[in-house]
């Protein structure tokens, strides 16, 4: 802490000086330059939000291509190989490059402005794991683009994607990919923990925590316990196929199985990593539209963890028809019906708390009615091949592909869409269009249920999934020829979502800055809020800090402003502890990243890569954290 | 994205824009590398025509080797479809793991009968006098190509990128992609079957 007296403090000062100073101190200059160095959370969430969407519109159009080719038997509009690239394209994309980041990129947006803060915590690794993830997400596009784009399924199974029968770079783009998005998954998810356990706004103490953000912390710790596991084994995939160890290679001591256990372990918790967040938006959507505080706060939380933990458990029910000792079933089968425990109670705390509440039926709220009927139905289907009878029927049908887009559209999509209703207003200042968004909650409801209810059936009706065409004996033509045209009402919805977003953030209605009657803190600031996010730092004192005059909230002061300053605060109570420079706009994280992506791209093709990459990625690093003698730089 | 932008600047990343999707759009195009599971069968008939010296050694390869692209020497699908084939047609019975056997061996360096492209696949075709069977009747031209495309690649001194790497077997020498005719190299002066190679 430095000591009184030096440097400009806010307490005196009043509101048109007090803004014009923060805002000259905090915000990102104008022009190319300025746009490729800020580091603040606003701007790079909302790059964040916005390239994920891109993705997730760029998986929508292949799962398109993919329902084209099954519209009919034997049907000749894609051949085998590219249909193996486009599905693996579509599952790669849409768990690595949309999913996981989607959910991080909300609550680089989010989580600052929830917890009272003015930026994230470490800031240039903010900006730096964007621009590694947008690298990842060109490599794997171009990839694809030049048909060189992975062909062994979202999972990479050896020995499929192993040296000997995963010719050419296109497993290895694959795993290479995996690099990039979990080292910017990682370096998120050590910014959202410690923006949340020392950053906290005075007085937030630990049950007084916003749900969203106890279950963006939940799904932080999962992301630092589950991504090393995948990026363990994609090295070792490359290691394999480029200098040819044996990690996977049975011949000589190796262990095909091994990837699956490494891959699972990692993928499970991969589920909750995007389910945890979706949650986290349903809780916070269903306490502003019922009016009331979500019914069982202390319950909520404990589901939270107890999903985390038990999410480690479950990984083997993967593997169910690989061959394992049937105690090992048996357990796994158990452990996997637990988890509907904690899920369940999240359920009922929902209903209970619209029970209670008076429900005002906005589009963010039809979303989470969507996201409960499907989730459930999913869900369902979930404890069902939880069985391993049941799964050794199911395992690779038809039946897997409803399942989890239930699970994963309907628990993680729906949820995220209603969060985007929800937080337009916020992230751009403007609303989202009313009468659209129930239209587009109808189109997406309706589609995604004619689409994907149908292929339960197909499963049982023994449909291989992974297949890029079939026989016209078998008895599949009809639904399929149906899913194809269900998957139009799908697609039409999404496309309106699209136009809306797009047309709203130009010239929606001005939203004012609590246009919900919200209750947390990032309803305290205006839409979109300042630079610099509160002109003085709330002070909470329970767990809706929130009146309906926003401007009562009871704020602290004594803060520098001639430099970025925030409060850092104790774990559990949020006692203030010290006044904190918060780092400027820097280039370097965007050097940081190009050195990083030149290493891990030369590394498909030669392991000297790494010898010889990591010379300009240490001189990058060493630009990045060269003291600069800014006031930053103190203490 | 909702930070200003002035208007110049605009120009400038809409230029910038522009000229970075056709320029991508070039590169794409240039390093595309579509796999052919199935060549068309004219052009397969055609692979069949290489030209040779009287000798048997050296030659031209046809027009159509020229018009796909020449994907049998640096091409990973088929190179990998290449070594599969020396698998499956018991190359290894004679020539081992490339350091040969009862027949020569491909990565000590020396060529009996150089390699050229169309002298391996005359090799394989045609079969050579002292104790190389022809494969002519037994495989198609296509897989012929890969086959001489895989046995150039484990005998070339620097590892082709596309090589493939190693199979899960036992492992008995470096992988192609580690180039082990490099390692392996023999000085000579001549190979283990003095007998072997081009008749004067
Ligand atoms: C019955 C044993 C035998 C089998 C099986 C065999 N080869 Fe040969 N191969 C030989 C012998 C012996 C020679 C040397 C012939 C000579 O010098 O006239 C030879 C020569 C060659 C050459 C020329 C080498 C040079 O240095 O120019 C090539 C290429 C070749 N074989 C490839 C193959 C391929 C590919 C296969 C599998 C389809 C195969 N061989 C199967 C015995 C065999
Ligand atoms: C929006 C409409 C969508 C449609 C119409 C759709 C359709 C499909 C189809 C037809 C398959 C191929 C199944 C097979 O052959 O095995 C597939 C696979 C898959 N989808 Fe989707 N999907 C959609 C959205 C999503 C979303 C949002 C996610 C993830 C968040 C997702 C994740 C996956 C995964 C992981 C696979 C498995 C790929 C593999 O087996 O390698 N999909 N999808
Ligand atoms: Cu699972």
């Amino acid at each position: 802490m430095t000591q009184d007296g030096d440097g400009l403090r806010d307490s005196s000062m009043e509101g048109s000086e007090l803004h014009r100073r923060l805002t000259a101190i905090w915000s990102t200059p104008s022009g190319l330059w300025g746009a490729l160095s800020t580091v603040d959370h606003k701007i790079i969430g909302r790059r964040y939000v916005t390239t994920a969407f891109v993705f997730l519109a760029l998986g929508g159009v292949l799962s398109l291509l993919i329902r084209l080719q099954l519209a009919q038997p034997e049907a000749r509009f894609i051949g085998p190989d590219r249909y193996n690239q486009i599905f693996t394209m579509h599952g790669t994309n849409m768990m690595f490059l949309f999913a996981v980041p989607v959910m991080q990129a909300m609550a680089i947006y989010l989580v600052p402005l929830m917890v009272g803060t003015r930026n994230i915590a470490f800031p240039r690794l903010n900006a730096f794991s964007y621009w590694v993830y947008l690298a990842g997400g060109l490599l794997l596009w171009i990839a694809f683009a030049v048909d060189t784009g992975p062909d062994v399924g979202w999972f990479a199974y050896v020995p499929l994607a192993g040296p000997e029968y995963g010719a050419g770079k296109r497993a290895d783009i694959w795993a290479q990919m995996i690099t990039f998005t979990e080292v910017s998954a990682l370096a998120v998810a050590v910014e959202i923990v410690v923006t949340v356990f020392k950053q906290r706004a005075p007085g937030m103490s630990l049950d007084r925590i916003p749900l969203f953000v106890w279950s963006m912390l939940v799904t932080s710790f999962l992301v630092i316990m589950a991504m090393p596991a995948i990026m363990v084994a994609s090295s070792s995939l490359i290691l394999d196929r480029l200098v040819g160890t044996h990690f996977f290679n049975p011949a000589e001591g190796g262990d095909v199985l091994l990837w699956q256990h490494l891959f699972w372990f990692f993928g499970h918790p991969e589920v909750y990593i995007i389910f945890l967040p979706a949650v986290g938006m349903v809780s916070t959507i269903v306490a502003t539209f019922t009016r009331r505080p979500v019914f069982g706060y202390l319950g909520m939380v404990m589901a939270l963890i107890a999903t985390g933990v038990l999410a480690f458990g479950l990984w083997v029910h993967h593997m169910f028809v690989a061959g394992l000792p049937r105690l090992g079933e048996s357990f796994f089968t158990a452990s996997s019906m637990a988890i509907a425990v904690p899920a369940g109670l999240q359920i009922f705390c929902w209903l209970a708390t619209m029970w209670a509440g008076r429900p005002v039926f906005k589009t963010p709220f039809l979303f989470v009615i969507g996201f409960m009927v499907i989730f459930v139905i999913g869900g369902l289907t979930g404890v069902m091949v939880a069985s391993v009878p049941f799964d050794t029927q199911v395992h690779d049908t038809y039946f897997v592909v409803a399942h989890f887009h239930y699970v994963l559209v309907g628990g993680a999509v729906f949820p995220l869409l209603g969060a985007v209703y929800y937080w337009f207003p916020k992230f751009t200042g403007r609303m989202m269009s009313e009468t659209l968004g129930r239209w587009i909650f109808g189109l997406i409801f309706t589609g995604f249920n004619l689409t994907f209810f149908p292929m339960h059936i197909l499963g049982l009706q023994g449909m291989p999934r992974r297949i890029y065409t079939y026989q016209p004996e078998m008895p599949w033509s009809g639904l399929n020829l149906f899913i194809s045209l269900s998957a139009v009402i799908l697609a039409l919805g999404f496309l309106l979502f699209f136009v809306d977003a797009i047309r709203s953030a130009r010239s929606g209605s001005l939203a004012p800055a609590n246009p919900w009657g919200a209750r947390t803190l990032e309803w305290a600031t205006s839409s979109p809020p300042p630079p610099y996010n509160f002109a003085r730092l709330p002070v909470v004192d329970r767990l809706d800090p929130l009146s309906d005059d926003i401007e009562a909230v009871p704020v602290a002061s004594g803060l520098r402003v001639d430099r970025r300053e925030l409060l850092t605060s104790s774990v559990v109570h949020a006692s203030p502890e010290a006044r904190e420079a918060s780092p400027g706009d820097s280039i370097w994280p965007l050097w940081a990243a190009l050195a990083s992506t030149l290493m891990l791209i030369w590394s498909i093709f030669s392991p000297w890569a790494v010898v010889w990459g990591s010379i300009p990625l240490a001189i990058t690093l060493i630009g990045w954290f060269w003291p600069k003698g800014v006031p930053e730089d103190e203490a | 994205m909702a930070e200003k932008v002035s208007s110049s600047s605009k120009a400038v990343f809409a230029l910038a824009g522009v000229l970075f999707l056709a320029a991508s759009g070039a590169i794409l195009g240039w390093f595309r590398q579509p796999r052919e599971l199935r060549l068309d069968p004219p052009l397969s008939a055609n692979l069949d025509r290489i030209k040779l010296m009287p000798n048997g050694i050296s030659g031209s390869p046809p027009e159509s080797y020229f018009a796909i692209g020449k994907p049998y020497e640096s091409d990973a699908w088929n190179l990998s479809q290449g070594k599969r084939l020396y698998a499956w047609f018991g190359c290894g019975s004679c020539h081992g793991d490339g350091r040969g056997g009862v027949g020569p061996s491909f990565l000590d360096g020396w060529w009996l009968y150089g390699p050229e492209m169309v002298s391996i696949v005359a090799s394989i075709r045609d079969g050579r006098p002292h104790g190389m069977p022809a494969f002519r009747d037994r495989m198609t031209s296509e897989q012929i190509w890969q086959l001489a495309g895989y046995v150039q690649t484990i005998g070339s001194y620097k590892p082709k990128v596309a090589a493939p790497s190693r199979n899960d077997d036992r492992q008995t020498r470096p992988a192609e992609n580690r180039g082990p005719a490099k390692i392996l190299f023999d000085e000579g002066p001549a190979g283990v079957h003095p007998d072997q190679g081009p008749t004067p």
